[in-house]
């Protein structure tokens, strides 16, 4: 069995077609005419554009606007005129047109590569691209054709470009395994855009995997599965077909309201870890985004993120979410999340050390940068500001101050933004769970973070192997805290939602129904199933499995109960 | 020769689209031009160039445009880039 980077959910079982790539070696010779030798460079070149152009338009068709946008730009690299230049400038100086194009290549894949910038350096892939299409235009061979395949295959490339996924054969194209690319390669957004499983970044597939193996690819799991017993194939596309049935099942709730089964309506909405995933919360129907978690911003950066480039982050998703809710939650560094430009000082226990809030209030012109970019970006759609890791009621007062401060900045600027903007806290420790009451009176929401609060309430970390049974929200201590601070902030009138994993745990739904919790924020791809599981559930229902849960003891005996009254 | 500053304020920065933008509109022009960012000069017609040089949003860059037409080609990227590069 292989393991790779999970880039496209579904499970593909079939045949391996391993797409080796055509043998474009050519030996280099100095043309007799410099002259003769760039026009056949051009007409090359020409060719190349020609087709590209046609890929490009069949792109936008079959797989979409964002694509196609890919192969136009391969047009704008290839017909660079300094490319050119740099490549005539080569065939004056005695070189064959391959062994130009080849040099140039390398130069601008060098250039790409060690730029500071992810997005700069993905942009090799053009490059290989460009190089791989002009190079058989000039030696007349073709590249990689998935135009025709048998039915169920397992497609093995070492990197699906653009240029493959414009032909490919998509009705028969099972699964995509590759060698190279991360989730947010070129292979793994067509891959996704197509919704054809797809494992990246597996080591010597192309190698390893022949033609005709039979193979199980798990695009959610990462897991790529070569000659499988009988057993596994069983398994495999029971499994598969079940995935496939459930996910067919749950299309009937697409563009329907979240309603309980007498009529409650809740906020079910999403969680995002940067703008892009924004889409994948469209596209998957979310009503709103309840936690962007704004760390990727810092953890990405060589130096603090500026206001504008903050700014700019936010109003995108605003803007993506149309008029959604959008919670952010202010930056939430420390812990495990380490950040080396901040100059945090390496602590003996980090998870109850200086971070998230704590680190943001004691740095208070560091947090009014964001809290600036925020209250900006909240002229463009309805942005709420989330404190992380709240602990007592001087952290909440100390944010909403140094907010009022920003606001006045603003005033005097005469920039826009939204004056009634929402401050809420996650509720993610046992102190905040406490003074639930409290901290309701002050905020205009909750959203509690399970992740957290399980850990800290069983004070036991779920990376640790040997405790880790403790860490799980059956527990009495956590269901108790978990109503406390639904109970109370309902109680004050104000929303309380949850953002950790367990709102889209099917069997806690009828409880967080009962205790009053009125948003659910969830992964974008759980969406669907959890307004399922909110539409089968009244609230006398619920109720009822609630009061029976509440008189457990034991974690074990809350699970069974719940299992047994899922639907 | 002429030159202007200016400040990048499209989204992403010089990424694909807006480098093939500027670099196709300057491309209409005879004269030579050059984007100098953070110390580094790059040929200002040309998309790979650009992108390579990786400038982020909110630098100042200069412009220089030299040849027959420096003013017309310096007018159009100044207003081109003070407009977001069509994003």
């Amino acid at each position: 069995m292989y393991q790779g980077v999970n880039a496209s959910d579904g499970i593909g079982i079939g045949t391996a077609i391993v797409a080796v790539e055509p043998d474009l070696s050519y030996t280099p010779t100095t043309p007799e005419s410099p002259e003769e030798e760039k026009q056949r460079y051009k007409a090359a070149l020409d060719r190349f554009i020609e087709k590209t152009q046609g890929q490009a338009d069949r792109m936008r068709e079959t797989v979409g606007e964002a694509e196609a946008e890919i192969m136009a730009g391969h047009i704008i690299l290839a017909t660079d005129p300094f490319m050119l230049d740099e490549i005539n400038n080569r065939i004056d100086g005695g070189m064959c047109a391959e062994q130009a194009l080849n040099e140039v290549c390398d130069m601008f894949y060098a250039m790409f590569d060690s730029s500071e910038e992810q997005l700069i350096r993905e942009r090799c892939a053009d490059i290989q691209d460009i190089r791989t299409g002009e190079l058989a235009e000039l030696l007349g061979k073709e590249v990689v054709d998935l135009s025709h395949l048998p039915i169920n295959s397992i497609v093995v490339v070492h990197d699906l470009t653009p240029s493959m996924t414009a032909t490919i054969d998509k009705e028969n194209v099972a699964a995509v395994v590759t060698e190279t690319g991360g989730r947010t390669s070129h292979s793994a957004i067509i891959a996704r855009a197509l919704e054809i499983p797809a494992v990246l970044s597996v080591e010597g597939c192309c190698t390893n995997i022949h033609n005709g193996d039979m193979c199980i690819v798990n695009g959610s799991t990462g897991e790529v599965h070569v000659q499988p017993s009988p057993e596994e194939l069983e398994a495999a596309k029971a499994a598969a077909h079940k995935a496939i049935a459930e996910k067919r099942a749950l299309e009937i709730f697409r563009g329907k309201e979240t309603v309980t089964a007498d009529g409650e309506r809740v906020l079910l909405v999403a969680n995002i870890g940067n703008p892009d995933d924004a889409t994948a919360a469209v596209e998957h129907d979310a009503e709103g985004i309840g936690l962007f978690r704004s760390e990727f911003l810092f953890m990405d950066a060589k130096e603090l993120p500026s206001e504008e480039e903050q700014f700019t982050a936010y109003q995108k998703v605003a803007l993506r979410m149309k008029g959604q809710p959008v919670i952010i939650r202010t930056l939430d560094v420390g812990g495990d999340k380490e950040i080396p430009y901040m100059n945090m000082q390496p602590e003996e226990n980090p998870f109850m050390g200086y971070r998230a809030v704590r680190y943001c209030l004691n740095n208070p012109e560091q947090y009014k940068v964001q809290l600036r970019a925020l209250l900006r970006a909240s002229a463009f759609g309805d942005i709420k500001i989330m404190l992380p890791l709240v602990t007592c009621i001087d952290e909440v007062r100390q944010a909403k101050a140094l907010i009022d401060v920003c606001k006045r900045e603003l005033d005097a600027e005469g920039v826009a933004y939204n004056k009634d903007i929402e401050v809420g806290t996650m509720v993610e420790t046992p102190a905040a769970s406490l003074i639930a009451d409290d901290l309701a009176a002050e905020c205009d929401f909750f959203s509690i973070g399970t992740n957290d609060l399980i850990g800290y309430t069983m004070c036991a970390d779920r990376g640790n192997d040997r405790v880790r049974y403790l860490y799980t929200v059956y527990q009495p201590a956590v269901l108790r805290s978990l109503k406390r601070i639904i109970e109370e902030g309902r109680k004050a009138g104000i929303m309380v939602g949850m953002c950790g994993e367990a709102a889209a745990d099917p069997l806690l739904i009828p409880v967080l129904l009962s205790f009053g919790m009125n948003e659910f924020s969830v992964s974008a791809p759980a969406i669907l199933r959890t307004r399922k599981v909110i539409s089968q559930w009244s609230k006398e229902a619920a109720d009822a499995i609630t009061e029976e849960a509440l008189k457990l003891k034991t974690a074990a005996e809350v699970q069974a109960l719940l299992s047994a009254a899922a639907k | 020769m002429v030159s202007s500053k200016v400040t990048l304020t499209n989204g992403q920065g010089l990424h694909m689209r807006p480098a093939g933008t500027f670099a196709s509109a300057m491309g209409k022009f005879a004269s030579n031009v050059t984007v100098v960012a953070n110390g580094k000069e790059v040929n200002g017609k040309s998309p790979m160039a650009l992108m390579a040089a990786g400038i982020p949003v909110g630098t100042e860059i200069e412009i220089k445009c030299d040849g027959a037409d420096e003013q017309e080609a310096l007018d159009a990227a100044v207003a081109l880039v003070e407009s977001g590069l069509g994003e």
